[in-house]
């Protein structure tokens, strides 16, 4: 039974998320995968999320009012690119939204209302009784080259269905200009934040006709649900040239889903992506995710870590330190950042493999370093 | 070890401290002796009051105590009115009625009793159009002595955007008022004598408070003259950190913001001592889930935090100190015999004994407002119940202004009939009943307050510890351990609820199924309005249109040299928009990166 995938987000200039987390929170305690865009969502952003990560359903929890305005959009936005009525849109909004107005808004498309005083439990069984079995078919070849054509092979490719190999278009040539490059390291490095500073230099400096793709893996909890977070503390990521897709672990350890290699090689084939960034999980210091060479599917491989990683010894147990194309010292305005640039120099010096070493402060704007790791891995060629 | 650390020091060292006082009273003749005399002396200058049943009444109930030790244990643990720990009150006398009140010998030279001459309700409002608003401060204020008008925004003007922005013109003037411009400003409070005494003004917003704010003293001094900072009354919200917690309404990134907001700060304190340039709030910390000890943890951390943030700036917190104030939420759990007069004790026990801060700095200035979370939809008239329940417990614990939510609340913006209702409980409690306006401490320091109180200090103090163990507020704010903790607690509330460990009356307890409650009357913005609003901005930004570029540019360069912001934003407000001045914001500083 494929899990099922949806999509919650809280409206444009809304910042009421207490809803909505612990709704989120109850779905993946019962197995669902959530995508979380996060709060103060625009409908052109909450329809691109969908269809890039081909949910079944979109969930929108609003509070300060304009529901029937945002819902409307939304539906409209869907319309013009034919998701509706495949995308089913419910929400609710405690009191905020009435009889009257949710009779409005499911006369034009909207799927479900959840009134105030409404129980976890009967929002669940909702989610189950309509949302579980929606089967998802591929689409017709008049839809290739589209994102939501992508989407949905990814989420064929996800299932290890054996997918259409017809459809997908002739294998990668061995020029391909598609370049990937994966992020790794501990949970809290700064993974996401770093890459959404990418992607930021990405859309500024590269021509208008050039795309990036990002997948982002999130872990399973046990019981198969997840929360799929990545894309709610992205700001430069909510962007037509961007597509991103979120993974779920699903059980497999090491950093990857067990289905990342297949849907990296979708997203290569689409040849729509003139850069594909893979961020994995939080690792631990046995993981290799990406491989040694070739085999791992990217090109490049970074490290990235924060300066409080431990001591030295800790350091050496670091597996990926040996692996990694770059290692990256994120959050450099922390103290040891000095120290943690020292013993890693160290230590790949004596790997003698010409592995570069940075230290960025992503979340300072127009951080020089970040600019730096742009230049050396996605500068102009 | 960050401040937070010798803060928690200090207060377990005046635990400590106060126990050896009262040891020391009893055995030590002199101490003892100089107790018994403040004793005597206090209670001579109690004045009093007759009740219109006649009844003479001291205008402070004291214990009778007779002894030096158990007289040096009531200073020390509960204090004067007005006195340090400030447990029982931030000022000697609060909610008093001057009509019923002897004048004291003081007092009779001082011609007349000078307590209780403003009311401590405060509403808030904000819906449509600034003259939608500008209307509803004048229903509001019409019976009020002194106009304490408070602002709610809606959505757009909250995250600094323009209603002309791409999808938000159904946010437009909902759940608060639509404010673009200084124009929109002027007619906000149109009517209202802005630099009279009797005037006070508050704004609930904090992503672009410096920019509302300039927009207010631009447009007073439009109408008023330019001198006219100097008397303005009032306070803006302007608390970064619990939007990092548990709002989500910030725009730019921690540290600029941080920066705009000290700027603001620091200008005020010099030029505007009437107003209160930040409000730290933990009232958005509580309605997103917290438990009322995290929200107290979380907010006087965060205002410690801003103390240290604004003395590594070169400033005095015995300048910037009695310009901050404090925002709580005061709902039905039990904590709240108490929560509020624990967090005026810890706060003047941090501000004395570390900051080395004077009185004026040392007291809690505290806006209360009720649970806005604890009123519900289903029967929802209980609501006026829990409302009024809560503002007793508000004023048990001596809030120095109090907003009442509306019963219909769980539905629209307070329609005036609710609004009405809100305002009159506090009527009814602190002018119709008698426990309020005769006497101070009727209802202090029962032994039940001060178990409760005693327990929830330990709880804060255990919530410092952790935050400290951290790094102090901004390292946890970093590892979203404010954030988690809410939404953790948050989650629980709601399994409570759903399973009935926490009963909710007409909800999981009573509940009629074929509820037939009266009907709710919906605010709504019109259609119409919002292009109106729309066309304004539009309007604005064309006439303005050859000054713009210049006046953002100006901004910029004291943005990128470090000159004050809130100074050169009173200038730029005169020629751009609010959507305008935040865009520019952003390519400089960068954006807030949402935390989830």
């Amino acid at each position: 039974m494929p899990a099922t995938r949806i999509l919650t987000a809280v409206p444009i200039c809304d910042g009421h998320d207490s809803a909505i987390n612990t709704i989120n929170l109850e779905f993946i305690r019962h197995g669902v995968e959530v995508v979380y865009l996060g709060y103060n969502r625009s409908a052109r952003d909450i329809v691109r999320a969908a269809l890039q990560e081909d949910a079944v359903a979109i969930g929108i929890s609003t509070y300060n009012g304009g529901h029937v305005e945002f819902f409307e959009e939304v539906l409209d936005r869907l319309n013009q690119l034919r998701l509706t009525p495949m995308i089913k849109i419910f929400g609710g909004g405690g009191g905020t939204i009435t009889a009257e107005e949710a009779k409005i808004m499911y006369a034009r498309g909207v799927d479900r209302i959840f009134f105030a005083g409404t129980p976890l439990a009967e929002m669940l069984g909702y989610l189950r009784a309509q949302y579980r079995d929606v089967v998802q078919q591929p689409y017709e070849r008049l839809f290739i080259g589209t994102d939501q054509y992508l989407a949905r092979e990814l989420t064929l490719g996800e299932r290890g269905a054996p997918g259409s190999p017809e459809q997908i278009p002739a294998a990668t040539k061995p020029d391909c200009k598609t370049k990937v490059i994966g992020l790794t390291g501990p949970g809290g490095a700064g993974k996401t934040t770093l890459i959404d500073e990418l992607v930021y230099r990405f859309l500024r400096s590269r021509p208008q006709n050039q795309r990036v793709a990002i997948l982002a893996h999130d872990p399973s909890m046990i019981g198969s649900g997840a929360l799929l977070g990545d894309r709610a503390t992205m700001i430069y990521s909510q962007d037509d040239r961007v597509f991103m897709r979120s993974l779920a672990t699903r059980g497999q350890t090491g950093g990857l889903s067990p289905s990342t290699h297949r849907c990296l090689d979708i997203l290569r084939k689409s040849e729509l992506f003139d850069v594909i960034l893979v961020e994995t999980v939080g690792t631990g210091q046995e993981a290799i995710p990406f491989g040694s060479g070739a085999l791992g599917g990217v090109d490049k491989a970074v490290l990235v870590v924060p300066p409080d990683y431990g001591s030295q010894l800790q350091l050496q147990k670091i597996a990926m330190i040996d692996s990694a194309d770059a290692i990256v010292v994120n959050k450099s305005d922390l103290p040891g950042c000095k120290t943690a640039v020292a013993e890693i120099e160290y230590r790949i010096r004596a790997n003698q493999k010409g592995q570069a070493l940075l230290r960025t402060q992503a979340n300072r704007h127009r951080d020089t370093g970040v600019d730096q790791l742009f230049e050396s891995f996605l500068g102009r060629e | 070890m960050t401040s937070l650390g010798q803060i928690i020091a200090a207060i377990e060292n005046y635990r400590h401290s106060g126990l050896g006082q009262v040891q020391k009273a009893r055995t030590d003749r002199d101490l003892g002796e100089r107790m018994l005399q403040t004793w005597r002396e206090a209670k001579d200058k109690i004045g009093f009051t007759v009740t219109p049943t006649g009844l003479r009444l001291p205008r402070l109930a004291l214990p009778d105590l007779d002894e030096p030790g158990e007289i040096a244990r009531f200073l020390w643990d509960e204090g004067l009115p007005g006195e340090f720990p400030f447990l029982t009150s931030a000022y000697a006398e609060q909610y008093l009625d001057p009509g019923s009140a002897e004048p004291t010998e003081n007092e009779k030279q001082q011609s007349g009793v000078k307590i209780g001459s403003e009311e401590p309700t405060r509403l808030f409002a904000g819906l449509g159009l600034a003259e939608d608003t500008n209307a509803r401060f004048h229903y509001l204020s019409r019976n009020q002595r002194s106009k304490r008008l408070s602002t709610a925004f809606d959505g757009p003007t909250l995250y600094g955007v323009g209603a002309g922005a791409d999808g938000v013109f159904g946010k437009i003037g909902e759940g608060g008022v639509a404010i673009d411009t200084i124009e929109d400003m002027e007619r906000l409070y149109a009517g209202f004598a802005l630099d009279q005494p009797d005037v006070s003004v508050s704004m609930t917003i904090s992503g672009p408070a410096p920019i509302l704010l300039a927009m207010y003293v631009a447009a007073a001094k439009h109408r008023f003259g330019s001198d006219v900072a100097a008397k303005l009354r009032g306070t803006i919200q302007a608390d970064v950190l619990k939007e990092v917690q548990a709002q989500n309404e910030l725009i730019f990134p921690i540290e600029p913001s941080l920066r705009f907001l000290a700027d603001m700060v620091d200008y005020c304190s010099q030029q505007m001592p009437k107003w209160y340039p930040i409000s730290i709030s933990g009232y958005h910390i509580a309605e997103a889930g917290a438990t009322p000890v995290q929200q107290a943890a979380y907010t006087l951390s965060n205002g410690f935090a801003y103390v240290d943030y604004f003395r590594n700036r070169g400033m005095d917190a015995n300048v910037f100190g009695p310009r901050l104030s404090f925002f709580l939420d005061c709902g039905l759990d039990i904590e709240y015999i108490a929560l509020l007069r624990i967090c005026r004790k810890i706060w003047a026990i941090g501000m004395r004994d570390v900051y080395g801060a004077d009185k004026r700095a040392q007291t809690l200035k505290l806006h209360t407002q009720t649970s806005g979370r604890s009123l519900i939809a289903a029967d929802w008239p209980n609501n006026l119940t829990r409302t009024a329940l809560e503002l007793m417990l508000a004023y048990m614990n001596a809030t120095n202004s109090c907003h009442s939510n509306s019963a219909d609340e769980p539905f629209t913006t307070p329609s005036e009939e609710y609004a009405r209702y809100a305002a009159h409980a506090q009527a009814i409690l602190l002018e119709e009943s008698g426990l309020f306006k005769h006497m101070m401490n009727t209802l202090q320091g029962s032994p039940g307050m001060k178990v409760v109180g005693n327990a929830v200090e330990e709880a804060i103090l255990e919530e410092f510890r952790e935050i400290e163990q951290q790094g102090g507020v901004l390292g946890a704010v970093e590892r979203r351990y404010q954030r988690s903790q809410i939404q953790a607690a948050g989650y629980l509330l709601e399994r409570q609820i759903c399973n009935g460990v926490r009963p909710v009356v007409g909800l999981n307890r009573y509940n009629d199924p074929d509820g037939n409650w009266p009907e709710v009357h919906m605010i709504r913005t019109a259609k119409e309005k919002k292009q109106l609003q729309r066309d304004r901005l539009q309007d604005f930004e064309k006439r303005h249109a050859g000054e713009k570029l210049q006046s953002l540019d100006r901004l910029s360069t004291v943005v990128e040299q470090g000159g004050n912001v809130f100074e050169e934003l009173i200038y730029t407000v005169e020629h751009c928009s609010l959507g305008q001045i935040t865009e520019r914001f952003c390519e400089v500083v960068g954006k807030f990166r949402p935390m989830v």
